[in-house]
């Protein structure tokens, strides 16, 4: 396979003008056939027979001894008979990478068993002598006289040379003499070998490879092709229709391999009557396309992992018709995805881009294709999450937003500690140079969605749709990022030894902030009630003003940090307008804030086992019990600021507020729905926890 | 919205002069797109065949019966994806539907019927379904005939056929706005497309907040003694929110207020 500067100097400008589609890639089969080509210009080269070649398939035996067994036959006289020059009837030598497409090997993989359509064969793994000396005559014996090849001899002008072939496959004196001259050389050693012939058409002529004769090359199309059609035991799926990736009205074939699988032979439906036979009428793509189709699959497979319990495919192009240039800069991409570092396609982009460069130096926009497929059997797919516009701007601002939210004053300690909890050994809460693998690998999501099983993929898991969603920038519904995570914080919590999950709340809560970025605008909601979340929060980057710049007198540090939390959290802020939905989730934040802090209180202070945290969990929570938890938490600082003798009430910055927007609506009049009221109240719990002095010699 | 004389306007040179305007929604589609069987995704755009069916299914036009009528040169539709596109996945229970696995009800009757053995053994497939897809199609016609015919049923909110989004089961209603005057307009600097924009996706104007796709879909059909086939596709240039293209360079047509391109 060519590195990508000699695939630039092998093709110029109008080379590559002429090989490529002429038109945008517009559907998968484009795309597949974009790929088919720059890998078959890579390997075999351009011109008509080129993408039938296999040259990978015997890539293995190249520069090893005793790699190619060429069968030599001179047909110039009457009668068929063996080469009798210096080099003999039978020639053991070396395969190397000049031979390979004078070989012209066609070999295709069919269900474990494959098939070889050219004339050349590749025997297994290290074969007697015996055996190769019988499949070294098989060339004569066998593939002359396949149908389509034996068809092709009276419609080819040197069919003959078919005829001819066949016949000396016929003498019986022959077909010995190859045999004992190939057991001979081979002197009782094994080997693995590709087996051919050289042809000699005229007396003086020179013996010429397969790959130097078109009849020889023909037959390999013909035999080929035969396959398109008869797939699943179709007799002839074949006829005249427009091709699907060129546009151009030919022969189209119905039973052709899909690299990925989507389309094969027989399916249930849902409509009625499929006929295997009528396959190219819904389907309609040519010869050559079909075969330059499945040449793409080892771009394609180089571009898919598994994530999720899905293969996911990330497949790169250029927006828009393809130039030179873009072939040239697409193929340098897919041949460093090749490379199996480890990064997937979209990281593979992104280091580029990182280092200044563009993917496509003539301005193209990168794109991907993007599906993450559920493979059930091997003829039984789902596709559960595409796109044909998966941009590199969604995951890479993603990924960079939330490193840069984990990085603002919620999440940053000063006198006083931060609302959030941080943790280096949690990605999603310092930041990480693998934000980006954790995004487009499906991670960022299984660290804050519910569980799900992640050997058995779903169609409706939603880790899959976020995934697919921040690659092609569509929006996460508000409801469902609210209903994964309230379902994971419960789940986490049900055992009752476990201690609140505040590092989980605290990523979900950056995860949310993140996907609100305005420039991505990746949160969206049918609610008016849910429309103040999807917007982003305002937290100061540091250099920050520290609590004592803003509060010189010495007030209370905490009061003056949750004033500016709510006032920059839209979610959760006071608005001008009377829209109380964001009183109602404040009022909720604030409930979870102060059993946060008394729980919190409770714990470390009075050395409690049991402490309101636990008592009131956030699974408990639902409108109508708002009231009385509100009541029993307020309780609870009254008892403490009397047991304490002091004067001021304990959380009292908390408490006023508390008291406020619990009044105001009534909680019964409230319509916020549970998953948004216990998801603010498991944010507020979090906050009140690490609502306190980073020393200890202060309190309030 | 007078009924003028057809040959007012049919015979003048420049094609469309006029159009049709209809809204087509309906709270699901699903629109197959032809790479797959196995899978079972839908196009975001409807596809320029469908239109012509249900347009067809509003005629009374039996199945493989308007593909002439509908082709190029004879027809021009444009179409407009008015909401947001969106798709839900939605998995479906069904039974094989090859000839082989089909049971005759009344096989010998007048009137007889085939379908799937109910006993047997149902297979979950997931199906791409689109949300709420609403469309604005922009149809004229050449034969002047089948178009007052059109008109006329769409002003009286009649169909002969039920008229569906893709499946049967995801059933379509139809806004009619009226007939408008096409007026063409030639190629000149950047203008913003409310319809999907046919093979013009170079033209496009790639802009960071507008969501721009792309897509290949079946556009004319015809048949012959074994079926139908598809005789071209057009690659539809689209905004998934819904809103308008800004594109450059390209001829486009004004429908009333709105700015189309036909095919």
């Amino acid at each position: 396979m060519l590195s990508p500067e000699a695939f630039a100097d092998a093709y110029d400008d109008e080379t590559l003008h002429e090989e490529l589609p002429d038109s945008p890639v517009g559907s998968l089969r484009d795309l597949q056939y974009l790929y088919g080509k720059l890998y078959t210009l890579a390997t075999t080269g351009g011109g008509e027979y080129a993408p039938y070649l296999t040259p990978d398939a015997a890539e293995d035996l190249i520069d090893t001894d005793r790699s190619l067994v060429v069968v030599r036959v001179d047909l110039s006289g009457e009668e068929p008979r063996l080469a009798d020059d210096d080099r003999g009837p039978v020639w053991i030598t070396r395969y190397t990478d000049d031979l390979v497409t004078k070989v012209a090997h066609c070999y295709f993989a069919n269900k474990g068993a494959g098939i070889d359509h050219s004339i050349t064969h590749k025997s297994g793994q290290r074969k007697s002598p015996e055996k190769l000396g019988k499949y070294a005559t098989d060339r004569l014996t066998r593939w002359p006289t396949e149908d389509a090849v034996a068809e092709l001899a009276g419609e080819h002008d040197d069919g003959w040379i078919i005829n001819k072939l066949a016949a000396a496959g016929e003498s019986e004196e022959l077909v010995q003499n190859v045999k004992q001259e190939v057991k001979r050389q081979l002197d009782g050693e094994k080997t693995t070998a590709v087996l051919t012939v050289q042809i000699r058409r005229e007396e003086d002529g020179e013996y010429l490879w397969p790959g130097e004769l078109d009849v020889i090359m023909e037959g390999m199309r013909r035999q080929r092709l035969s396959k398109l059609v008869t797939k699943n035991k179709a007799d002839d799926s074949s006829g005249e229709a427009t091709d699907i990736v060129t546009g151009a009205k030919t022969r189209t074939v119905g039973t052709a391999d899909d690299p990925q699988n989507y389309f094969l032979g027989k399916q249930r439906e849902k409509f009625p009557g499929l006929d295997i036979e009528q396959a190219w009428r819904s389907h309609p793509i040519s010869e050559d396309a079909a075969v330059t189709v499945m040449n793409a699959d080892a771009f394609t497979d180089a571009c898919s992992f598994y994530a999720l319990g899905a293969r996911v495919f990330y497949l790169p192009y250029p927006f828009g018709t393809i130039t030179p240039e873009g072939a040239r800069d697409l193929y340098r991409l897919l041949y460093a995805i090749l490379d199996h570092d480890g990064l997937n396609p979209v990281e593979k982009a992104y280091d580029k881009t990182r280092e200044g460069e563009r993917v496509f130096g003539d301005g193209s926009e990168l794109r991907f294709y993007v599906s993450a497929v559920l493979a059930h059997q091997t003829s039984r797919y789902d596709v559960v999450g595409e796109t044909l516009n998966g941009k590199l701007f969604y995951p890479r601002h993603l990924a960079q937003t939330h490193n840069q939210v984990v990085k603002t004053e919620p999440f940053l300690d000063s006198e006083w500690t931060a609302p959030f909890p941080t943790n280096e050994n949690w990605a999603l809460l310092s930041g990480s140079d693998e934000q980006l693998g954790s995004v487009t690998g499906g991670w960022y999501f299984t660290q804050t969605f519910a569980d799900h099983d992640d050997d058995e993929a779903e169609e409706d898991d939603p880790r899959i749709d976020a995934l697919v969603a921040v690659l092609s920038g569509e929006s996460i519904a508000v409801e469902q990022l609210l209903d994964e995570y309230t379902d994971r914080i419960t789940t986490e919590t049900n055992d009752e030894d476990r201690e609140f999950p505040s590092f989980l709340v605290a990523s979900q809560f950056a995860q949310l902030c993140a996907l609100a970025n305005d420039e991505l605008n990746l949160l969206s909601t049918t609610d008016d009630a849910k429309e103040s979340i999807t917007r982003e929060p305002a937290y100061e980057k540091p250099p920050m003003e520290t609590v004592e710049d803003i509060l010189p007198d010495g007030g209370n540090p905490g009061e003056a940090k949750l004033e500016s939390f709510i006032e920059q959290t839209p979610a959760i802020a006071p608005t001008e307008d009377g829209d109380d939905t964001t009183d109602q989730r404040r009022g909720a934040f604030l409930l979870g804030a102060l059993v946060g802090a008394v729980g919190n209180y409770q714990g470390y202070d009075l050395g409690r086992s049991t402490t309101l945290i636990d008592q009131f969990p956030v699974k408990s929570i639902t409108q109508t019990r708002i009231k009385k938890v509100t009541q029993e938490a307020i309780g609870k600082t009254v008892t403490y600021t009397r047991e304490e003798g002091r004067t001021v009430t304990k959380f009292s910055h908390i408490v006023e507020r508390l008291r406020e927007t619990v009044l105001n609506p009534e909680p019964d009049e409230w319509v916020l729905d549970t998953d948004d009221l216990r998801f603010y109240y498991a944010l507020g719990v979090t906050y009140g926890m690490n609502d306190r002095a980073t020393s200890n010699n202060e309190d309030t | 919205m007078g009924q003028e004389s057809l040959d007012d306007w049919t015979e003048e040179g420049s094609f469309p002069s006029r159009c049709l305007s209809v809204t087509v929604r309906g709270p699901w589609g699903h629109f197959r797109r032809v790479e797959g069987n196995v899978v079972k995704q839908t196009y975001r755009v409807m596809p320029r065949t469908t239109v012509a069916g249900l347009l067809a299914a509003v005629l009374g036009i039996e199945r493989d019966g308007y593909y002439e009528l509908f082709g190029p040169e004879q027809s021009a539709i444009a179409i407009e994806p008015t909401e947001e596109l969106r798709a839900v996945n939605m998995p479906m229970n069904s039974l094989s539907t090859a000839d082989g696995n089909l049971r005759s009800l009344n096989g010998r009757g007048k009137v007889s019927m085939q379908l799937p053995d109910p006993t047997a053994l149902r297979q979950q497939h997931n199906y791409e379904v689109l949300v709420e897809p609403a469309y604005r199609i922009d149809v004229a016609l050449r034969d002047a005939e089948r178009y007052a015919e059109l008109r006329e049923l769409l002003d009286a909110g009649k169909s002969h056929y039920v008229p569906s989004l893709g499946l049967s089961e995801h059933l379509a209603e139809l806004e009619y706005h009226g007939e408008f005057e096409v007026e063409s307009q030639p190629a000149s600097g950047k203008v913003n497309v409310d319809s999907a924009v046919p093979n013009a996706v170079d033209s496009l104007v790639v802009k960071p907040k507008v969501k721009s796709g792309i897509e290949e879909s079946p556009a004319f059909m015809t048949t012959d003694e074994g079926g139908r086939t598809t005789t071209a596709f057009t690659t539809y240039a689209y905004n998934a929110d819904g809103g308008a293209l800004p594109v450059d360079n390209i001829e486009t047509s004004r429908v009333g207020d709105r700015t189309v391109v036909f095919v």
